[in-house]
């Protein structure tokens, strides 16, 4: 019998970045699927090993748009590990708090995607709606929506000043209420239920051969957590649960998300009046870096980032190694699609939240005078924060 | 700095000396034990493989393989060196740990590791492409 091939990518309207799927087809039913990646290859390990350690966070930094926390925070716990460096208490929450939030928008993004995948436009544009307030936070704690550059070996760039807490806190009940909201209708919409459930299943054995790891494999009954298992920075000091269920279905991996968000904010609560009283510096100045290996990793949205430098003594890594969790996640498409409907496949590829990274922004805007205008534009992005620090400070 | 460990238990003669220090144990293991290590940590003892990291050194060429411990948050990492620089290769763990597939086809794309005994031994990056890099994180780009 012939067996028909259908292509998703390498460029296709549903998935942002350059990806390739051969979908192998008996009749509706998808029978195997290749995947062919590379075509975001940018060479980031090769480019690290000739920065020095603070100017790879910047790089790190750039790998992903969405996740442009967890890199950075797994890399600087990398270099931290080869010394053993410890790092300042107020600093540990201001992480903590830059972490979770980054995990709330990634969700809400995802959350808003598959709503889009499937048809279910109103959820896409619910979920994008909320996510809004969570980049203002971003832009007044860290003076962007995307790329803080809050990392440093050591502890942080820059402080959560103690009177910026109340409204942020404010901000944050807001937030929580609406995102109940969600939670209750994405968990009881009749829509998402009849066309999640039951697709897309990956079993608990399997999440364990293809080594998954985050909400793809906490979906599947793994309970397998960075921030439980090596909790870092503020991790141990506040309470939250790993959200861990059986199914391994999309729905259940929608709902694992969904649950995560109202556990981060949560977290980022008790970070957050811990950092009204927290003493202390930001940053432990590192003078030098020894030689050594250093292993960090961090929780990201996806599942574990995991980070390896070995270093020989000089101010820049000798190797470094980043893994992202979709390096993992993604392979596990090979079971999850098998024996599914054609149709049910793209929102099962999307299941895993697949992060191609993200391309670099460098911008320049031209009138139509032919006169380059991205200083106006970064004045106006200036005057934005300002206002919005206003607004929130009342 | 030797440090007994219950996950180690049982590789007695078939890893080097390790060394250890905030949870992480990184120990060298011969071509021909690499399997049996990647057994006993993925099988035997519930380790997950995080990934795999190739570096070019002045002994050649090394490979170590990230094995997480996600009960207790420690890491075992067995290193396999090759002095061949001309034609490295070693044993792949692909067949018995399946997450190994991608990270072992990049290293052989990335550093020209022969991995024997992968199931599918093509390239991950730039497969069909129409002038792929040779090597492109080798120090020394010609044997």
């Amino acid at each position: 019998m012939s067996q028909t091939v259908v292509p998703i990518g390498p460029f296709h309207p549903l998935l942002e970045e350059a990806e390739f799927f051969r979908l192998s087809v008996d009749g509706e039913t998808v029978t195997g699927i290749d995947t062919d990646i590379g075509y975001m290859h940018r060479g980031h390990e090769f480019i690290s090993e000739r920065k020095t350690f603070t100017q790879s966070i910047f790089l790190v930094e750039r790998i992903c748009g969405i996740c442009s926390t967890s890199h950075p925070l797994a890399f600087v716990h990398a270099v931290e590990d080869v010394d053993n460096v410890e790092i300042p208490v107020r600093a540990a929450y201001i992480r903590t708090v830059v972490g979770e939030l980054e995990r709330i928008h990634s969700h809400l993004l995802w959350l808003g995607l598959a709503g889009h995948f499937i048809g279910y436009d109103t959820l896409w544009m619910w979920a994008w709606k909320y996510r809004e307030p969570i980049l203002e936070i971003f832009e007044t704690i860290t003076g962007n929506r995307n790329h803080y550059a809050m990392m440093r070996v050591g502890g942080v760039a820059r402080d959560v000043p103690p009177e910026a807490v109340p409204p942020l806190l404010k901000t944050l009940d807001m937030i929580e209420r609406k995102m109940a909201m969600i939670a209750k209708a994405a968990a009881d919409d009749p829509v998402l239920r009849s066309r999640l459930k039951g697709v897309g299943v990956l079993s608990r054995q399997a999440a364990i051969d293809y080594c998954a790891v985050g909400p793809t494999a906490r979906a599947s009954g793994l309970a397998i957590d960075v921030r439980k298992d090596e909790p870092k920075d503020a991790y141990a000091l506040v309470d939250f649960k790993a959200i861990v269920l059986e199914n391994g279905d999309v729905y259940d991996k929608l709902v694992v998300r969904v649950l995560e968000i109202i556990e981060s904010i949560k977290i980022v609560r008790q970070c957050l009046e811990k950092l009204k009283t927290a003493p202390g510096p930001i940053l432990n100045d590192v003078k030098e870096v020894t030689a050594g290996e250093g292993i960090g990793r961090y929780e990201a949205p996806r599942g574990e980032v995991f980070h390896y430098v070995r270093t020989d003594g000089s101010n820049r890594p000798l190797r470094h190694k980043v893994r992202a969790p979709s390096y993992v996640n993604i392979p596990t498409c090979e079971v999850s699609c098998k024996g599914i409907p054609l149709a049910d496949a793209l929102i099962t590829l999307a299941s895993v939240d697949p992060c191609y990274c993200c391309t670099e922004r460098a911008v320049h805007l031209v009138d139509a005078r032919g006169v380059r205008i991205t200083p106006d534009l970064l004045q106006l992005s200036r005057d934005k924060t300002e206002r919005l620090r206003r607004d929130i400070h009342g | 700095m030797a440090e007994k460990d219950p996950i180690l238990e049982g590789l007695e003669g078939k890893i080097g000396r390790t060394a250890a220090k905030n949870g992480r144990f990184f120990f060298e293991v011969a071509d021909e034990n690499i399997r049996d290590v990647a057994r006993h940590l993925f099988i035997a003892k519930s380790c997950r493989l995080s990934t795999a990291t190739a570096t070019e050194t002045r002994r050649g060429l090394e490979v170590l393989y990230h094995f997480s411990h996600d009960a207790t948050g420690r890491y075992y990492c067995p290193r396999v060196v090759m002095t061949d620089r001309g034609h490295p290769k070693m044993r792949s763990i692909a067949p018995i740990v399946k997450g190994a597939e991608w990270i072992e086809r990049e290293m052989a794309e990335l550093f020209g590791i022969t991995f024997e005994g992968h199931p599918r031994p093509e390239r991950l990056l730039t497969r069909d492409h129409p002038k792929p890099p040779d090597r492109p994180l080798r120090l020394r780009r010609t044997p």
